[in-house]
């Protein structure tokens, strides 16, 4: 009895596990090898078919630049403006900081369906509050369309999920910065360097291990977000937009071939495994460091 | 803790004696869509059905029109799904013809059933040589203009192209002088793929193009009349600049927002808009229109055909109840049922003669239009594959035509090939 309860007490959740995740994961690459559709039913093994079909399809290579895009632009840009206002924060310790530091993680806890329609409105040509700020400072002409616009739409997603993705990376660099020990800074104030020679010399290089796992796991994030591209744009407009997640709907649920849209699920899977690897290996490389 | 235990085994052998009906057959009915005042009238219509027959249970579901086919799919796929539902009779073809739908021509009654409605309405909802369900309720698309701002420019609705394109680009101001036009003849709907398709095919079928010739064999979107259709609305994007430049990323309500605020002048609509633009602005007034018509065919404007949409209420063939059903359907769709349409703005129009030819009809503003346009409409054709190549194949190649990807031969040329493979099975 003694040996066996620790199986015991793991049980419920490796069985909830095979459930929720093992079980469908299974059927989805079962899936991808047959022809499966709701329409006309389940036929036989198809082999490779299904990934054959999805490599050949132009929406395909569209859909994989611009998730490529979409993941490393988002994340980029969230860190960048994460690491701003870490710096802000770090510098400006008033009693109000944490306040605003909460204030300021909100978009990191609202669902990604109410933030996708808050840009979508935010960005409306006619009625946008984006648009009368920028047509306002005479920076666009009023009633620019930005979803409406193929070159722009994609750009937009990648901005409303910087703006999600930013607040995490904001506590991630604050607890860097607070790590790096004040002697280096004293060292080189001694030494005369610049505010930017510090930056440059100490906090980024000092930040280069969050930086990394903070990259790998925005790109992860984005390269697998559904919501946001489908709630602004639904992928358009005329496809400009696609990305592979929401491609994986089109195939599955608009066309109603799920052999197909289980293999582009696959595919995805496989790429995200890669990237988790990655991030694994830069996490274990940083813990010993 | 005995009489505790035992209390507690009574309580749990109690409870489902408890439970309302327990004998009576429970139907399934999904709605799709709908105002809330039809939501309310079909709540209340299921109540007084339930109480004619206590043996049947009715759980009525209200569901999105934007997910209708996944959801039916799905639901199909695994042989589970409503007993009932209001669907597009188009998917007669789709869902009737792959099984999925309960031939309702097999009850007795249903001679009898049919003569309630106005021949081509019922027609709408047959495929091959089955009926797959009864009208719910009837639309023709037509032109909506704003009436103040036609008015103010003193100008008559349009009635062919030429008066339509001039009317787009009169109707095309800046309203408050700061150089950019605020204010566009045409607003679209672009950023619904089914619902673009089914606002710019009027034109096609205005013009005598048809997506599909009648023996469902060949597809001929790249016809002269459809392309010319297609042009006509590249060139006020391009040329005129009369459409909302950002149409590609409106749904529904961007379109009503825009026609409300006075910054879009015409729209291509249904019987449900008035409501809608009631809603959103009470009191507003516009014209309804038919779709306008190539100038070389204004003589005969008044038989050209537009788009015919109806929704249908079907059983599912896999349903235990199918008597049940019918039953049900009967008393949703009867005659004196469908009076609530002529009563009350439920945004469709009536399908049955006696509510058609009613003393109340004849009152009503916009029924005359829609009535007389429903009496030339066609519907998609009745291909199972028609849905798909409307929103995956026509929408796509005929929004990159407008706004200056391709030319409009090109994009219908582009958008027939891969139709025809489609049906051809090559896709």
């Amino acid at each position: 009895m003694k040996r066996s309860l620790p199986y015991l007490l793991l049980a419920p959740a490796l069985l909830f596990t095979a459930f929720v995740l093992v079980y469908p994961l299974g059927q989805n690459l079962l899936n991808s090898f047959r022809a499966v559709h709701l329409v006309q039913g389940t036929g036989g093994w198809t082999g490779l078919d299904n990934y054959r079909h999805v490599f050949a399809d132009r929406e395909f290579t569209l859909a994989l630049r611009n998730t490529a895009g979409y993941a490393l632009g988002g994340t980029l840009l969230a860190l960048a403006g994460g690491l701003a206002v870490a710096l802000l924060l770090e510098r400006a310790t008033t009693r109000a900081t944490p306040l605003v530091t909460c204030l300021l993680s909100l978009p990191w806890v609202i669902s990604p369906v109410v933030a996708g329609f808050a840009w979508k409105w935010m960005l409306n040509d006619h009625f946008g509050i984006l648009n009368a700020w920028l047509a306002g400072a005479g920076i666009v002409n009023p009633g620019t369309s930005w979803l409406g616009n193929p070159h722009t739409a994609l750009l937009c997603a990648m901005v409303a999920r910087a703006w999600q993705f930013y607040p995490f990376a904001m506590v991630m660099f604050l607890a860097g910065l607070e790590s790096i020990p004040a002697e280096q800074y004293e060292a080189a104030s001694v030494d005369g360097a610049s505010a930017v020679r510090r930056f440059l010399a100490i906090t980024l290089p000092n930040l280069r291990p969050v930086s990394s796992v903070l990259l790998l796991l925005g790109v992860i994030w984005s390269f697998n977000d559904f919501t946001t591209v489908f709630v602004m744009t639904r992928g358009g407009p005329i496809d400009a937009s696609m990305v592979l997640p929401v491609l994986v709907r089109e195939f599955s649920f608009v066309h109603f071939d799920l052999g197909k849209g289980s293999a582009l699920s696959i595919v995805i899977f496989a790429a995200l495994v890669l990237l988790s690897a990655l991030y694994l290996r830069v996490l274990v490389g940083r813990e010993r460091a | 803790m005995r009489p505790i235990i035992v209390a507690l085994a009574a309580l749990a052998l109690g409870l489902p004696s408890c439970a309302r009906n327990d004998q009576a057959v429970v139907l399934n009915d999904w709605n799709f869509g709908g105002r809330p005042r039809l939501i309310e009238w079909l709540r209340t219509r299921v109540d007084s059905f339930q109480v004619a027959h206590p043996g049947v249970r009715v759980v009525q579901s209200q569901k999105s029109w934007n997910m209708i086919r996944e959801l039916l799919y799905a639901e199909y796929s695994c042989g589970t799904g409503p007993d009932i539902v209001n669907v597009h009779a188009n998917y007669a073809a789709e869902f009737g013809g792959a099984g999925y739908y309960y031939p309702v021509n097999t009850f007795p009654d249903f001679a009898q059933v049919k003569g309630w409605y106005v021949p081509c309405m019922i027609e709408a909802t047959r495929y091959g040589d089955n009926y797959y369900g009864l009208p719910s309720s009837a639309i023709a698309f037509v032109l909506v203009c704003n009436k103040e701002l036609f008015d103010r420019e003193g100008i008559a609705p349009p009635r062919t192209w030429s008066e339509f394109r001039a009317a787009a680009r009169r109707l095309t101001r800046d309203t408050d002088g700061d150089g950019v036009p605020d204010q566009y003849g045409l607003v679209l709907l672009g950023g619904d793929r089914g619902g673009f398709a089914y606002r710019l095919i009027p034109f096609f079928l205005k013009a005598g193009a048809r997506p599909m010739t009648d023996d469902l064999k060949t597809v001929t979107l790249n016809a002269p009349g459809g392309v010319a259709a297609l042009r006509l609305i590249a060139d006020m994007y391009q040329v005129d600049h009369s459409v909302t430049p950002g149409f590609l990323a409106y749904s529904l309500t961007e379109v009503n927002d825009l026609f409300c605020s006075n910054r879009a002048a015409m729209s291509i609509e249904g019987p449900w808009f008035r409501g809608m633009v009631d809603d959103k602005c009470p009191g507003k007034k516009f014209y309804t229109v038919p779709v306008p018509v190539p100038d070389e065919l204004a003589g005969g404007a008044d038989t050209a055909a537009t788009l015919q949409d109806m929704v249908m209420y079907a059983i599912n063939a896999r349903s235990p109840h199918p008597e049940q059903a019918w039953e049900l359907l009967k008393y949703l769709r009867n005659e004196e049922a469908d009076m609530a349409w002529i009563r009350q703005d439920l945004g469709a129009t009536a399908t049955t003669r006696a509510a058609l030819e009613s003393p109340e009809a004849a009152a009503l503003d916009d029924l005359p239009v829609y009535v007389r346009e429903l009496a030339h409409a066609r519907p998609w054709p009745a291909h199972p594959k028609m849905i798909a190549i409307a929103s995956d194949i026509f929408t796509p190649w005929a929004e990159k035509a407008i706004v200056g990807e391709i030319s409009p031969a090109g994009a219908m040329d582009q958008a027939t090939r891969e139709a025809q493979e489609l049906i051809e099975g090559k896709r």
